[in-house]
């Protein structure tokens, strides 16, 4: 450990910390643009220097590493003199067309400029034209004018993807990013470059003048779509009183955990948002004639309840089918595990999950099962669904999710399932097959409900509500917590159960692997 | 038989004066508050195009008020409710038979007196007739079913009950002085000249009666700075529960109401008809000078100085009903009691002793 | 007493001061009926359809949206207008321009007038001087409150 002294403030830190790690601990901001704690200094920005007591000349914060008894100040004049000469030299060739810049609003340029610049530009000479709109990648637009050759990007393909496809070009002024010839940014994680550009640089064409990011609500979220469980920002639109956006979430942002995704996401999870929006059901389907009038939950709940109760008192669970998916949380396959197969005995349950995709050797895995390992864990046999068996004799059929249209076609499906009495659908989005149900009442997804998932490696992350669920949507977890209370059966076990939080203690309890993961 | 048409014709007269007065008082009461205001005042009633600074305004408010809703409240007293303004109209109107327009006019050598009612207790049945005016109020004010109405209603009652005293013992002095409560009779006493210049009205011979009856008259009128029982800005009246034309019977009242007021002061204190100085065949000037007239252009004369002075007073009360802010409750009531009444005593006191000099 | 007297002097005084008015008003109004032009006036009242208020130079009225040389709107939707407006009544979608110097223009432009509640933030707020209020029209009634919705042709006319 070196002791050293930040702005007089005495702190202690591991030896090669750099100074500028040392600050962060000590919660003091050195602006900076081009460091990124992924990647090693580079220090071409020159934004973070600092002055160091006994040094004639001020230091890069980002790259020097601290000394005992070191005494850095951050904030003498000397610094901020030196930091706004930075920002005018970074801002000579900027062309500070902020309002029809996308990155406004998050730009850190921007930021700093108002914290430490504040001064008139006393450049006469015009600025050099460079090119406005390059598309360098299958989502990415390069503006060469705001570059400020900090060299993030390059870095990022150079030491992560490692495809190499952008370096810098040119010396001097001339110098600009440029894509290699006959390449362009295709790889999977291109949609970081844009996130991680600290000016407007690069700009995604997904979200280019769409909106701006102050009008953005931001919530944490896990992606759903491959079984590694990103950790996301969900960015959505609030809406105005009296004009409809066109959609709710504009953008999925990486949120940082070194654990699993490490700061960045694949392209699969960043433009894959639209589902959310898309194609969703928002109010419950009644497909079959029943004597069911104006239908909502707690009228489809009593009715499941009275016909499991029948099937349950005739001895006749063998007639039960349920068709499971593993975009469920572990808490509501924990509570599906204990009312159908622990209370009701029920043994036909098969999982229908998306099909298998591209993977890559990086973060996305080809299995699209968000919490298959939750599944297992909680002790499901993970049977893919077998149309012979469903139809031997089953009665009711209880299904979840849209993904049955992934494995069989209508015509395949359609005598199985005119065999079952009754048939109800619990899914998030229209498709065709929800004809084929009774009734079919929509569901929240992972963006609108609470919980936790378990992905590939074993691990459990809980996530929180980022969204209202849509229309007449219910998590699924409410769903089985008000059907255990209709079904009488352990009445004041499933009382208890008012949020997914307390659900996830009781797994702790009875499930050893849950216990230590909270 | 010739008697009874004369009658009606008078009464048919009489009327058509009151209410067309009425009628044009509202735009009168439009126009000089927007002058006093620096303002124009309702000028878009219009028929053909043709505006004539806003004289058709009246009708116009005549129109929108018989086509709204007649609207009763649930649970008031449906036949009260609509008896009130009834009440209220009638008792005021009918006072109008009591007044002389003028003297008398001889046709084909038969002598008609212009005065519907000519009876001894002339001035007592115009009290009698105003005071029953209360009923209309109080009647309104309970059946409504509204407490605040009814506060309102016997708010008023108390006001022109209080003031009722100091009108009726203001005159007390007035028919000392003027041995009659025949108004016609009182009208002629006023004919006759005081130190052989000056005509024996009523405000020379009586003036702290007249201020006191003026005052409490204002009163009786409730209008603007004596209208606890309406206060239609702020406090709640006793019309609130009214609407369309069983309200504006009651606006018609009030202005009516103002134009009696007129009138009585007219006929007790201005010499009614009489013109200075002009006798049955012309005038006759105390300085010696004499202009003979015929009786038509006598008659003339007379109904025009009555009609003029009744055309001040309105002006004048519309003038104070615009200047001045409202009373307080407790004001009023002093002023009433406090003032008025003990005036209106040293009024009777000092007439009789100056009458026994 | 003596203070009743000054009370009573105080009240006459009001009513002189009411009838002041009305005669001096009605001598102006006589002398208008007659035909003789008198600078003073009987009335400060403006007949509004008829007559009407010359504007102050720097009031707020409808919106308009500025042009370029070529017609198009001056407008590069950077939606600081939508951001700067406190009754949320102005709609922006933008879109992209061929133009490498313009790059961004607004597709739709939509002010509700219905929410509008004319306080020019919008006109302060925007950078390119496209949004300004100065078209001296106030009477902006409509019978319906989709006729209020004003857009890009409509503001840009």
């Amino acid at each position: 450990m070196v002791k050293i002294f930040i702005d007089e403030k005495p702190l202690e830190v591991e030896e090669g910390t750099t100074v500028l790690n040392a600050a962060e601990q000590a919660g003091i901001d050195i602006p900076h643009l081009c460091y990124h704690s992924a990647f090693l200094p580079e220090g071409n920005c020159r934004m973070c220097l600092v002055e160091i007591e006994g040094l004639p000349k001020l230091e890069l914060a980002c790259s020097t590493q601290v000394r005992e008894g070191m005494k850095i100040s951050t904030k003498s004049e000397k610094v901020i003199e030196a930091r706004k000469g930075v920002l005018e030299f970074l801002l000579a060739e900027h062309p500070l067309d902020c309002p029809i810049c996308d990155k406004a609003g998050e730009c850190k340029l921007q930021d700093y400029y108002e914290e430490y610049g504040l001064f008139e530009s006393q450049f006469e000479e015009s600025k050099e034209k460079r090119e406005k709109r390059l598309k360098i990648g299958k989502n990415l637009i390069l503006d060469q004018e705001r570059c400020i050759l900090c060299t993030r990007c390059v870095r990022f393909l150079r030491d992560v993807t490692r495809t190499h496809e952008l370096g810098v070009f040119n010396r001097g002024i001339s110098s600009e990013i440029h894509i290699y010839e006959g390449l362009s940014v295709e790889n999977n994680y291109s949609g970081n470059l844009a996130e991680i550009c600290p000016v407007g640089a690069i700009t995604d064409s997904d979200f280019r003048f769409k909106t701006r990011k102050w009008f953005l609500k931001k919530e944490e979220s896990i992606c759903p779509l491959c079984s590694r469980g990103c950790n996301i920002y969900i960015e959505y639109h609030p809406g105005f009183p009296r004009f409809s956006v066109p959609k709710r979430v504009y953008r999925v942002k990486s949120r940082e955990n070194q654990e699993v995704n490490g700061f960045w996401i694949c392209d699969l999870g960043r433009y894959g948002y639209s589902y959310i929006d898309e194609g969703r059901l928002n109010q419950i389907v009644e497909n079959v004639n029943h004597p069911l009038s104006e239908l909502n939950l707690e009228k489809i709940l009593l009715f499941i309840s009275e016909k499991l109760k029948r099937l349950y008192h005739m001895k006749k669970t063998s007639h039960i089918a349920l068709i499971l998916n593993t975009w469920l949380s572990n808490e509501e396959l924990f509570l599906i595990n204990k009312i159908f197969r622990i209370d009701l005995n029920v043994e036909k349950i098969f999982f229908v999950d998306p099909p298998e995709g591209e993977k890559d050797d990086f973060l996305l895995t080809s299995e699209r099962t968000p919490n298959k390992r939750g599944a297992e864990e909680i002790g499901f046999d993970f049977k893919p669904l077998d149309l012979e068996t469903l139809g031997n004799g089953t009665q009711f059929l209880m299904a979840f999710g849209p993904h049955l249209s992934h494995h069989f076609s209508l015509t395949e499906i359609k005598p199985v399932f005119d065999k079952i009495e009754t048939k109800l659908l619990f899914t998030s989005f229209s498709n065709e097959m929800n004809a084929l149900f009774d009734i079919v009442f929509p569901t929240a997804l992972i963006a609108e409900k609470e919980g936790s998932l378990t992905n590939l490696e074993g691990k459990v992350q809980k996530f929180s509500q980022a969204l209202m669920p849509l229309g007449e949507s219910q998590p699924e977890w409410k769903i089985m917590v008000d059907l255990a209370k209709k079904l009488e059966v352990n009445f004041n076990f499933y009382r208890q159960f008012s949020s997914p939080e307390i659900i996830f203690q009781e797994m702790g309890k009875e499930i050893t692997f849950f216990e230590k993961r909270k | 038989m010739i008697e009874i048409l004369i009658v009606f014709i008078k009464i048919i007269f009489a009327l058509i004066w009151l209410l067309t007065l009425t009628l044009y008082l509202t735009w009168v009461e439009r126009k000089e508050s927007a002058v006093i205001q620096d303002r124009i005042g309702a000028n878009r009633a219009s028929i053909l195009g043709i505006r004539i600074i806003g004289l058709f305004q009246p009708f116009a408010d005549a129109i929108k008020m018989i086509f709204k809703e007649d609207f009763t409240p649930s649970f008031s007293k449906k036949f009260l409710h609509d008896l009130a303004p009834f009440l209220s109209f009638f008792f005021v109107a009918i006072t109008i038979s009591a007044i002389p327009f003028g003297d008398f006019i001889s046709i084909g050598g038969k002598t008609i007196n212009l005065l519907i009612l000519d009876i001894n207790v002339g001035l007592l049945f115009v009290l009698a007739m105003l005071s029953l005016g209360i009923y209309g109020i109080l009647i309104a004010g309970w059946s409504s079913n509204n407490k605040f109405t009814l506060i309102g209603g016997l708010r008023g009652a108390a006001q022109l009950i209080s003031y009722e005293v100091a009108l009726g013992l203001s005159l007390i002095g007035l028919i000392m002085v003027y041995p009659s409560l025949n108004l016609s009779q009182i009208v002629h006493f006023q004919g006759e000249l005081l130190f052989g210049v000056v005509p024996k009205w009523g405000i020379f011979l009586q003036p702290l009666g007249f201020m006191i009856f003026f005052f409490a008259a204002l009163a009786e009128t409730k209008r603007v700075p004596f209208d606890l029982p309406e206060g239609e800005s702020e406090i709640i009246g006793f019309f609130t529960e009214y609407g369309g034309l069983k309200w504006g019977l009651f606006m018609m009242t009030d202005f009516m109401e103002v134009i009696i007021v007129s009138c009585l002061l007219t006929t007790l204190f201005f010499g009614g008809w009489q013109v200075p100085w002009l006798a049955t065949d012309g005038f006759h000037f105390p300085w010696g000078g004499e202009w003979l007239l015929s009786h038509w252009v006598v008659v003339l004369f007379q109904v025009a100085a009555f009609n003029i002075k009744v055309f001040f007073f309105s002006w004048l009360q519309v003038l104070i009903r615009w200047t001045y802010p409202r009373f307080r409750y407790d004001q009023l009531m002093d002023m009433g009691w406090k003032l008025l009444i003990p005036l209106s005593l040293v009024n009777i006191v000092g007439t009789g002793i100056l009458m026994s000099i | 007493m003596i203070k009743a007297i000054e009370y009573f002097i105080e009240i006459l005084r009001g009513s002189v001061i009411t009838a002041r008015h009305f005669f001096v008003n009605m001598f102006f109004h006589i002398l208008k009926v007659m035909g003789i032009k008198t600078k003073r006036k009987g009335a400060v009242t403006i007949q509004y359809p008829e007559e009407k208020k010359e504007l102050a130079s720097r009031h707020r009225s409808l919106h308009r949206l500025m042009k370029r040389e070529n017609g198009k709107p001056r407008c590069v939707a950077c939606m600081l207008c939508v951001t700067a407006c406190p009754s949320e009544c102005i709609y922006v979608e933008a879109a992209e321009d061929p133009d490498l110097e313009i790059q961004k223009y607004p597709a739709k432009f939509i002010i509700d007038l219905s929410r509008c509640c004319f306080c020019g933030f919008c006109v302060e707020a925007c950078p390119e001087d496209a949004i300004r209020m100065d078209t001296d029209q106030i009477e902006l009634a409509q019978y319906s409150r989709e006729d209020l919705l004003y857009d890009l042709d409509k503001l840009i006319g």
